[in-house]
């Protein structure tokens, strides 16, 4: 009787439970997308119902109400992007240094991104929207190489999972106080990267998404190609290499696409941490550690929690607003905290 | 005769006796007092500087009778409103932050393990920053200073899972907390100054401009109370060093020494914060350089006490006098000096295989 009942791993029965499981995860991240999109739209300093909001969609609603929920079509955009961007780069980032606290924003990869984007607005003059793309990407990719590089600088003992995580902190600290003294020393210049710098989806448009999109895309491309190796890579470098796979062009393709997203995030909504760290930590607890299904899981979940965060941050100062970047620290942060308690060792 | 003295006195190098009378006999190391002596010279130098530099300052050779009540017209103004009082708030948060970075790196027998690295300060600045804020007459500011360090440092100690035994997790969970902390300073802030972004970088930095004598007072009480029990506290702590056991076997009391030492810390971190904002890393700093300064063990409390005077004096003379940024919160210059020094820090722990 109980061995019957007793499902073997592997077994038929355990995954058809599993592929339920996933689209029943999958049906509440869609819904909590659908959700956050939904709240986008209707919160802000004027509210509207979300009638209003359908009305709007179809074309039936009077021009005062759809001047004011389209006002809001390109954040609720951008937040799309930044969240897949910033979801997506957190687990390529954990699953190529197998490091559960990777994450751009903490390794210090976005604020080497805005570094070099204010850097270049205040001594080089530029302002465009599609320059912030074009500096946002070597600051972030000099940033992550340094990072990497001062981590593994103790040389035989290898890179700790704590390394890089301090080695960011380090240089997320230097390139703060740099941005800080810039953006405070010109503010005439700064104006309107003032919100940008702690991270912000108001007050930019479709121009900064479109100008974003393409990075974005080709680094999503890469880490859906790169997802099935990074399963063979998480068994260790030498089962990787006997199952066909080659670490080192993994792991150089997945720092690769990790930077192409966070820059892409960063030019669009400025340096946002924990979403890139908080995200995979749900998604792994939810559909286990298939790296296929973390990166398509966390294009769904990462942008659902940013625009969550975003909403929220409209709503409890109203008519005033929270960045959206204060937001994801107070909700991001505990994962790092719970990813700390829960680390084995004495890393 | 005279090669026995010289046995004698390199021997007894590490620790000469300061006598006072035939009652009194203090240990003291010849390099530490060396050392603490330039320590003062430099902060009484970098303090005429602070008062006689630039544009307002108080020419040289009026200097001594303006300090001593025969202050005049503008240089006055300059003395009792503008400089004076930043410079005292300067000295001693300084001084207190050197402090309570030396007391808590002495617990944690980590240079990491610093107030200011493992979240504490931003813990302060947030608990600082709601007090000010949004209960301007329930709480004073260092009261509400001390809630934030005993809130942020009950996190840390929680979350790391293994007290502060861990450089690596104390370190990681302080980055989390900080975050936290500084987000909830940041909605502080927004709530209810609105759109003002340069009270957002002092608060969240820490600044030193527009201090009041009463912030001054408020740092040098913190001291007068803390400074004593801290001095009771030197000898144990010193033996703590040693490690648990033997310090157990030598009646030091590890496990009470120890917590009266994170007290101390923060209650010194917090009394710093309350009058000049969370600014970085000088108890990260100040500590470490007194050991490197005197190459001896111990936790170096005085010194590490002078040099943070010393390296906050310091660095708000860099924030008033550089001609390359218009009086930025001093907080931004500790953090880029500070930042880069953690990272030699870490290097070097690297090399040596710790972490």
């Amino acid at each position: 009787m109980t061995t019957t009942t007793r499902t073997r791993p592997g077994s038929a029965a355990t995954l058809r439970g599993a592929t339920a499981r996933r689209l029943l995860v999958l049906a509440a991240g869609f819904a909590l997308l659908l959700l956050s999109v939904a709240g986008s739209l209707m919160f802000g300093s004027n509210s509207t119902s979300l009638g209003d909001v359908v009305d709007v969609l179809t074309g039936d609603a009077g021009t005062y109400v759809t001047t004011v929920v389209e006002s809001r079509y390109p954040r609720t955009v951008l937040g799309v992007l930044a969240g897949v961007c910033l979801a997506v780069a957190g687990t390529l980032m954990q699953g190529v240094t197998r490091n559960p606290l990777a994450d751009p924003g903490l390794l210090g990869i976005n604020a080497g991104a805005s570094a070099s984007v204010v850097a270049a607005t205040a001594f080089l003059g530029a302002t465009g929207r599609t320059d912030t793309m074009w500096w946002a990407l070597p600051g972030a990719l000099l940033a992550g190489l340094l990072v990497y590089a001062l981590g593994s600088a103790g040389g035989s003992t290898g890179t700790s999972l704590v390394r890089l995580v301090l080695a960011g902190a380090v240089l997320t600290a230097v390139l703060t106080a740099f941005i800080q003294a810039v953006t405070l020393s010109k503010p005439q210049v700064f104006d309107s990267y003032r919100y940008w710098v702690v991270g912000s989806l108001a007050g930019r448009g479709f121009d900064v998404f479109f100008s974003v999109l393409p990075f974005a895309l080709l680094g999503l491309v890469i880490a859906v190609l790169l997802a099935p190796g990074l399963n063979a890579l998480a068994l260790g470098d030498e089962s990787a290499t006997s199952l066909g796979s080659n670490p080192t062009v993994l792991r150089a393709g997945g720092l690769l696409a990790a930077t192409l997203l966070s820059a892409a995030a960063t030019a669009a909504v400025g340096p946002i941490a924990f979403v890139g760290l908080a995200v995979p930590h749900i998604v792994r607890a939810c559909v286990g550690v298939d790296f296929r299904m973390q990166v398509a899981f966390s294009a769904v979940a990462g942008p659902g929690l940013l625009l969550l965060a975003d909403v929220v941050g409209r709503v409890v100062l109203r008519p005033q607003e929270l960045m959206v970047g204060v937001v994801t620290a107070f909700i991001g942060a505990p994962a790092l905290l719970y990813a700390v308690r829960r680390m084995k060792g004495t890393a | 005769m005279s090669t026995t003295t010289e046995t004698r006195r390199g021997a007894e190098r590490p620790a000469g006796h300061l006598r006072i009378g035939t009652a009194v006999a203090l240990p003291v190391r010849r390099r530490s007092v060396v050392v603490g002596v330039v320590g003062v010279v430099v902060l009484l130098a970098a303090a005429v500087a602070t008062l006689s530099l630039g544009r307002l300052g108080i020419a040289l050779p009026d200097l001594p009778r303006s300090l001593f009540g025969g202050a005049e017209g503008a240089d006055r103004f300059v003395l009792k409103r503008l400089r004076g009082p930043r410079l005292g708030v300067a000295a001693g948060a300084g001084a207190a932050f050197g402090l309570s970075g030396a007391l808590f790196q002495s617990v944690t027998r980590n240079p990491l393990g610093s107030p200011d690295v493992i979240g504490l300060t931003a813990g302060a600045g947030a608990g600082a920053s709601a007090a000010a804020l949004l209960l301007p007459d329930l709480l004073p500011v260092p009261v509400g200073a001390l809630l934030g360090t005993v809130l942020a440092m009950a996190l840390v100690y929680v979350s790391t899972g293994t007290g502060f035994r861990n450089p690596g997790r104390l370190v990681v969970a302080g980055i989390g907390v900080a975050a936290i902390a500084t987000a909830f300073t940041q909605y502080v802030v927004y709530a209810v100054e609105r759109d003002n972004a340069t009270s957002l970088m002092t608060y969240i930095n820490g600044s030193l401009a527009t201090r009041t004598w009463g912030e001054a007072a408020t740092i040098a009480a913190v001291l007068v109370v803390v400074g004593p029990l801290v001095a009771l506290l030197a000898r144990r702590l010193r033996l703590c060093e040693m490690g648990d056991e033997l310090a157990a076997g030598l009646g030091a009391e590890p496990q009470r020494t120890k917590g009266a030492a994170v007290a101390l810390s923060m209650a010194l971190s917090a009394g710093s914060v309350a009058v000049a904002g969370p600014i970085a890393f000088i108890s990260l700093t100040a500590p470490q350089i007194a050991k490197r300064l005197t190459r001896g063990s111990g936790p170096h409390l005085t010194l590490a006490a002078v040099l943070g005077a010393v390296l906050l004096v310091l660095a708000d003379l860099t924030a008033q006098q550089l001609p390359l940024f218009d009086d930025l919160p001093v907080g931004i210059y500790t953090m880029a000096i500070g930042g880069a020094y953690l990272g030699y820090l870490l290097i070097r722990e690297w090399r040596k295989g710790i972490l």
